[in-house]
């Protein structure tokens, strides 16, 4: 049993640490999609949730 | 010819008309056009999709920086969605209820498989604690993932009407990230164990002579000899890693979908991610089967590590012996479970 729950614990600890990672090394979709001069500001509150 | 003043009389309304016809005409080009009904003349889309060849493909010219958003058109895309609509709900429903339904019937036909000595009372260390570990993480993220995919092949048809939209919808939301993460770990186990058990898991001759007497499993009271892994697990372990690796190279191209050259690629990744994905279920329903209420002491194996010695002797004969010849097996007393 305690193997299992440690198989468990490390399969959600490592799913978001792998988020984490993910989300520091990538850009978010309307930086990353779209050039410099069509970039919308504070996408947190334009169109765009603040992940977008 | 003469020409009577009449008959130019009656011809003068008709000229002038005709004059100032053509003087709109010259004038507006665009009244012209306006004469062939551009609405009811122009292209319509169907038949240019009809028109279009296997592999066509509209394309525009873009200036953000994401190549496949220049495809416009692909028709190729109608037998991606027709797939995944009409033909994955089939091959999925056929490779996990077909399974369901084999396996139910081979319970009720051959029963659980028993230990035919009875329980020793002594037993073996089948699986130290790492392996257990290994075998755990990759089966614990496999089944949220498959769960959460068949979420996404069935889940519009079986659920939403059960969960209603919005229920549905965060539901799925959550259920993909959860894949989405989870495939990480999972990939980490599929490397682990193909580390740890390929040694044992090499096909051998004694494997073809397990098939050829059913395994043990098909008939009542025989016992093939078997080392570690019998010709069965050896199919399980080299399932989870073909299959695994698939899930896995497909995964990671659905996951970031501009590393595939172009759209038409990528369709073809989620097609084999689908399809796999089907069938490794499938196969993972007979493997957990055998390792709970098809085969008797099996699930000791990964519940604690230790199986009963009479268990060992039965289904893995030529492993028991070499653990004994080290000095490693059946000195641990083990409580009888009652029956």
């Amino acid at each position: 049993m305690k193997v299992f729950l440690a198989a468990l614990l490390f399969a959600a600890v490592a799913a978001v640490g792998v988020s984490m990672i993910l989300n520091t090394i990538q850009e978010p979709s309307s930086v990353a999609f779209a050039t410099s001069g069509a970039r919308v500001g504070d996408p947190g509150n334009n169109l765009i949730g603040p992940n977008g | 010819m003469p020409v009577s003043s009449s008959t130019l009389k009656a011809l003068l309304p008709w000229t002038f008309c005709t004059a100032l016809a053509l003087l709109l005409v010259l004038a507006h080009p665009a009244a012209a056009q306006l004469s062939f009904k551009p609405t009811a003349e122009a292209v319509q889309e169907d038949k240019l999709l009809n028109a279009l060849k296997e592999g066509d493909k509209i394309t525009g010219r873009i200036s953000i920086p994401d190549a496949m958003a220049a495809s416009l058109i692909q028709p190729a895309g109608r037998d991606w969605r027709d797939f995944h609509r009409r033909k994955l709900p089939v091959i999925g429903g056929v490779a996990i209820l077909g399974m369901l339904a084999l396996l139910t019937i081979f319970l009720m036909v051959r029963g659980r498989v028993r230990v035919h000595q009875g329980f020793s009372g002594t037993s073996i260390l089948r699986f130290a604690s790492f392996e257990r570990f290994t075998h755990w993480l990759t089966a614990s993220c496999f089944v949220v993932l498959a769960l959460s995919g068949l979420n996404i092949s069935f889940g519009r048809i079986l659920i939403l009407p059960l969960f209603g939209p919005e229920a549905f919808a965060t539901m799925s939301a959550y259920a993909k990230l959860a894949h989405d993460y989870l495939a990480f770990p999972f990939m980490m186990g599929l490397v682990i164990m193909f580390l740890i058990w390929v040694k044992d898991n090499v096909p051998r001759k004694l494997d073809l002579e397990w098939l050829k007497q059913g395994g043990g499993i098909l008939f009542e009271g025989k016992h093939p000899p078997a080392r570690r892994f019998n010709a069965g697990q050896k199919g399980i372990f080299w399932i989870v890693i073909v299959f695994g690796t698939l899930m896995s190279v497909s995964g990671w191209f659905l996951l970031f979908p501009y590393l595939p050259a172009n759209v038409t690629v990528l369709q073809v990744w989620t097609v084999i991610h689908a399809v796999i994905a089907m069938l490794f279920i499938a196969a993972m329903l007979a493997h957990i089967y055998i390792g709970s209420i098809g085969m008797e002491g099996a699930f000791d194996a990964m519940g604690t590590g230790e199986v009963d010695l009479n268990w060992a002797k039965e289904h893995h004969s030529l492993w028991v012996e070499e653990e004994q010849a080290k000095g490693h097996a059946g000195s641990t007393p083990r409580p009888v479970a009652a029956e």
